[in-house]
């Protein structure tokens, strides 16, 4: 008994060591051109074509360099004006429509919920076109608008439903007291449902902010003025103008990145749990 | 009985209003962004018409475009283009996230690191994924580098048109960190008794893996495939920028291709067949994984 335990114990042991060597190793596959992004970002014009890994001197003017060059800050204004109407937006909105669908108990609201389920499915592609046909005709492109606007509607199926899900959870004890307080559903939408959703709204916000920062497609379609771009637009812009120059390329590259990264190790927890949330294997 | 009744039905006037009050914003916006543009979607896809040229132009042509799409050789290939890539990286990705998140699961050291680690380059933004591989994928980037010290000379990948599809494979297994994180809370809800008892019985650990976990995980695996076949048709961005489609349309992905009708040529009417055939692909294909799963999938709600 005592041998059969040791040697599953063993077992465990080697199991777990390989488990490590394997992991190791695709880390460090992982991690290798995130580490050679970084030594290209930092390699003065004159190495760019030895072959050596890391720089042999730190051109660390890349960064201003790149800066400049492509016309960043215009861009970041850019970005950071199309995503904090969407912040607003979305968070607003979406938790405003969850709290009717958690709450009220009104005729067709099945009906309504189905449909809600429904458009998450729904391919993007479907209503581009014409959607974009609309926005052209009424003078919105080249504007934020189109990028923006739909925010204030609803804020999207999946944050409605993340956000109902969440509120589904808070007791309805809660609004009976402030209901017999005297307070109106507003009120308690406000005052009282929001403060306790902060969780849920966090990591609506966490993704929203990383879903418009990265968004490719919209500003592709809808922002045809280079001094309307945003950064991920201007970034692949950037690469068709300078081929040859691509150390500022990458600099710039780790500077659009960096505030994802930074919001990454901040919040990692509401990231993974929202992931988890999202696959309905949690929650 | 009777005033019992008209409070009923004043408590429920009232609920309506309250609940219509509060998902109004989302049906006005559900008609605006979604119901009229579909229904105007469905029209125009029966219509010939360069948005160029004005509204004027538009003509009525019937099933035309659809049967243009049939003859449309571009079609075809960014079908079989987007088909080739779904098939080979849904099975590739799914495995490879599994194992690694079954991994993840034991208690090892620097758990957390590896979690994050292996999570890292999904969360960065795919504009900076695709420049970052870019400079990989060169002739004399670090991936042929690599292989030169085993004595391969590896080809310029993304501009050669054998290789170039492979690349974006490659690329997106960098970042398949989602998926796993997805793996990893599904395997944590898996019942640690169930493993016991099977451990007991003198099951082995490749046994319990494959008759117990995976078996349990079933529904998340499901969801994860269902979101790769529509992940695969809306490929878009990595293609866009790395290879515009070529060399040689060998990665002419169907959105892709989608994109350079309506918003290069501008033929808005073709899109909107196109982005229809699309929308009835993914349903098929969601369609089928869904019937297919009463077979494989297995929910613990089902034994009662």
């Amino acid at each position: 008994m005592k041998n059969k335990l040791s040697s599953k114990k063993r077992n465990a042991k080697i199991i777990s060591i390989i488990c490590t060597l394997i992991l190791s190793a695709g880390g460090i596959i992982i991690m290798i051109p995130l580490l050679w992004t970084i030594c290209m970002a930092l390699k003065p014009d004159g190495e760019l074509y030895t072959n050596n890994f890391f720089p042999r001197h730190f051109a660390w003017n890349n960064f201003y360099l790149a800066v400049t060059s492509i016309d960043f800050f215009r861009y970041l204004g850019n970005t950071i004006m199309i995503v904090i109407p969407n912040l607003i937006g979305i968070i607003i909105s979406s938790s405003f429509v969850a709290y009717g669908f958690s709450r009220f108990r009104f005729k067709g609201k099945r009906t309504w919920f189905l449909i809600l389920l429904a458009t998450m499915m729904l391919p993007g592609q479907v209503t581009m076109i014409p959607t974009y046909i609309i926005f052209r005709y009424m003078g919105w492109v080249n504007t934020i608008l189109p990028l923006t606007v739909g925010a204030f509607f609803g804020g999207g199926a999946f944050n409605i439903f993340l956000i109902r899900q969440f509120m589904s959870g808070i007791p309805m004890d809660y609004d009976e007291a402030a209901k017999i307080d005297g307070a109106s559903s507003l009120r308690i939408y406000a005052r009282l449902i929001m403060p306790m959703c902060k969780p849920v709204l966090t990591a609506v916000g966490i993704f929203t902010f990383m879903g418009t920062w990265n968004d490719f497609n919209g500003p592709l379609i809808y922002l045809y003025d280079s001094n309307k771009y945003t950064l991920a637009i201007g970034l692949a812009f950037f690469k068709g103008l300078y081929t040859s120059r691509w150390n500022l390329m990458m600099a710039a590259t780790i500077l659009v990145m960096m505030p994802i990264l930074i919001l990454f190790f901040i919040a990692q927890d509401y990231i993974v749990n929202g992931i988890s949330i999202s696959a309905g294997t949690k929650g | 009985m009777k005033k019992e009744n008209r409070l009923k039905n004043r408590m429920q006037k009232r609920e309506n209003r309250l609940g219509y009050m509060f998902v109004m914003p989302w049906i006005i916006g559900l008609f605006l962004f979604t119901l009229i543009p579909m229904i105007f979607s469905a029209v125009l896809s029966m219509c010939k018409w360069n948005i160029v040229t004005g509204l004027s132009t538009i003509k009525f042509v019937n099933f035309d475009n659809y049967i243009t799409l049939f003859h449309d050789e571009n079609f075809y290939q960014s079908l079989k283009v987007t088909f080739t890539f779904a098939l080979i990286t849904i099975p590739l990705y799914q495995i490879v996230s599994l194992l690694v998140a079954f991994m993840l699961t034991f208690d090892i050291k620097w758990m957390k690191t590896f979690r994050l680690i292996y999570f890292l380059p999904s969360i960065i933004p795919t504009i900076a994924t695709s420049l970052i591989w870019q400079r990989i994928f060169t002739l004399d980037g670090i991936l042929n580098r690599a292989l030169h010290l085993f004595g391969i000379n590896g080809p310029s990948w993304l501009t050669n048109r054998y290789t170039a599809l492979y690349s974006l494979m490659i690329m997106g297994l960098w970042g398949i960190g989602n998926t796993v994180i997805i793996y990893l809370s599904g395997l944590q809800t898996v019942n640690e008794e169930l493993k016991e008892a099977a451990r007991m019985d003198g099951a082995k650990g490749y046994q319990i893996f494959y008759y117990i976990t995976v078996p349990m995980i079933s529904p998340t695996i499901f969801f994860n495939v269902v979101m790769a076949v529509i992940g695969s048709f809306q490929y878009f961005t990595q293609a866009y920028v790395l290879t515009a489609g070529g060399p040689m349309k060998s990665t002419l992905f169907y959105n892709l291709y989608l994109y350079q009708v309506a918003y290069k040529d501008f033929r808005m009417g073709y899109a909107a067949a196109m982005a229809w055939i699309m929308f009835i692909i993914i349903m098929i294909f969601t369609l089928l994984v869904i019937k297919s799963s009463s077979l494989w999938v297995y929910y613990q709600n089902d034994d009662k």
